[in-house]
């Protein structure tokens, strides 16, 4: 999935590759958008609603982090710029899609 | 909530699933339009030849810390010295970007094709949509909202006794409109994802003045500090094998 970028953490001179910069960038995009939609489907199954359902949506961005990193083999420095990128990266791309699936799902299984 | 509608599944079977189903097909539908639509312009020697040294200036600065110092001195001046630097544009000879537009009736032709894919299905998708649906209940969002949303959220109802979080199906056309952005970029890929907001940047874009590029590159490669980088690598390639050693 992630290709390495070839650098070290340790080393102050910034060397990397913006072509795999690029596509690890594209993959947590993917991930994202990934997680958001199923995450959605999820919460309307179980019926979430209200508050209770953007706070879901966080804690999915926050699997998805977590999920990324462990990827990484927690050595996100070595595949990303910064931790930013890993935890913040595409979080309000991903809102309008779990909105959508979200009430999809809701309406289809609690509403009708 | 004390007046809780009831919808009839009716609604969902013929009003929800087909519209969400035919949103996904139009999108999947319109990709492969445009797609059949893309002509292959085969783009001016001059305008790519700028690119490639724009490239090349670029990565001259990406790659500025790992050559001698005189070594980059040498390329910068081959870049942007003042009589015949690459970068260096004279001036009057920019071109005027709109005119060149003109000139090139192929290049709004490419514009006007990538509008139309992208307006046509969209007014057909609305048309069809207030023909057919006008006027229902079709969904209920799980989460409350304040009256300020009712005019997007109810488009097309006129009543105001309804809770807000009741979409009619026009909105949820909106809603779809929206919120698919992101299962497209994954059925169809990156290139469909980018389709709307990129492309329409790409289209403000179109007549970009590469002068004007030529010249921000020339002004960046020109404060570039170099350092060269290869000195401290003989030290961290110590530590490394040192550790591996010990």
């Amino acid at each position: 999935m992630d290709k390495n970028k070839s650098s070290d953490a340790l080393d102050e001179i910034p060397t990397f590759n913006v072509d795999n910069i690029q596509n690890n960038t594209r993959i947590i995009n993917y991930s994202r958008t990934f997680m958001s939609i199923i995450g959605g489907v999820i919460a309307g199954i179980l019926g979430v609603n209200g508050l209770t359902g953007i706070v879901f949506y966080f804690l999915v961005m926050a699997i998805t982090t977590a999920g990324l990193a462990a990827k990484t083999e927690f050595s996100v420095h070595s595949y990303f710029d910064s931790w930013n990128r890993i935890v913040f990266d595409g979080i309000l791309g991903g809102l309008m899609s779990f909105v959508l699936f979200w009430t999809f799902a809701y309406d289809m299984v609690h509403i009708f | 909530m004390a007046e809780d509608l009831v919808l009839d599944t009716a609604i969902r079977d013929w009003v929800l699933i087909p519209l969400s189903v035919v949103m996904v097909l139009i999108g999947v539908l319109r990709y492969f339009v445009s797609k059949l639509m893309r002509s292959d312009q085969t783009p001016d020697v001059k305008i790519v030849k700028e690119g490639q040294l724009i490239i090349r200036a670029r990565n001259l600065r990406a790659a500025a810390n790992f050559i001698p110092a005189k070594s980059f001195r040498a390329r910068k001046n081959y870049y942007s010295n003042e009589e015949n630097g690459l970068l260096h544009v004279p001036k009057g000879q920019a071109q005027n970007p709109q005119a060149q537009m003109f000139s090139d009736p192929n290049m709004a032709m490419d514009m006007m094709k990538k509008n139309l894919s992208m307006i046509i299905p969209q007014t057909l998708t609305f048309a069809w949509v207030n023909f057919f649906f006008s006027g229902f209940v079709a969904a209920k969002i799980p989460f409350p909202l304040t009256q300020r949303f009712r005019g997007m959220l109810q488009n097309g109802i006129d009543l105001s006794t309804v809770d807000v979080s009741y979409v009619s199906s026009r909105s949820w056309y909106f809603l779809n409109l929206f919120g698919l952005r992101g299962l497209f970029s994954l059925i169809l890929g990156e290139e469909n994802a980018t389709d709307d907001t990129q492309r329409m940047m790409q289209m403000s874009g179109f007549g970009f003045d590469p002068t004007k590029s030529l010249g921000a590159e020339k002004d960046n490669l020109d404060i570039v500090q170099h350092d060269w980088a290869l000195p401290k690598f003989e030290q961290r390639a110590e530590a490394v094998l040192k550790k591996l050693v010990s």
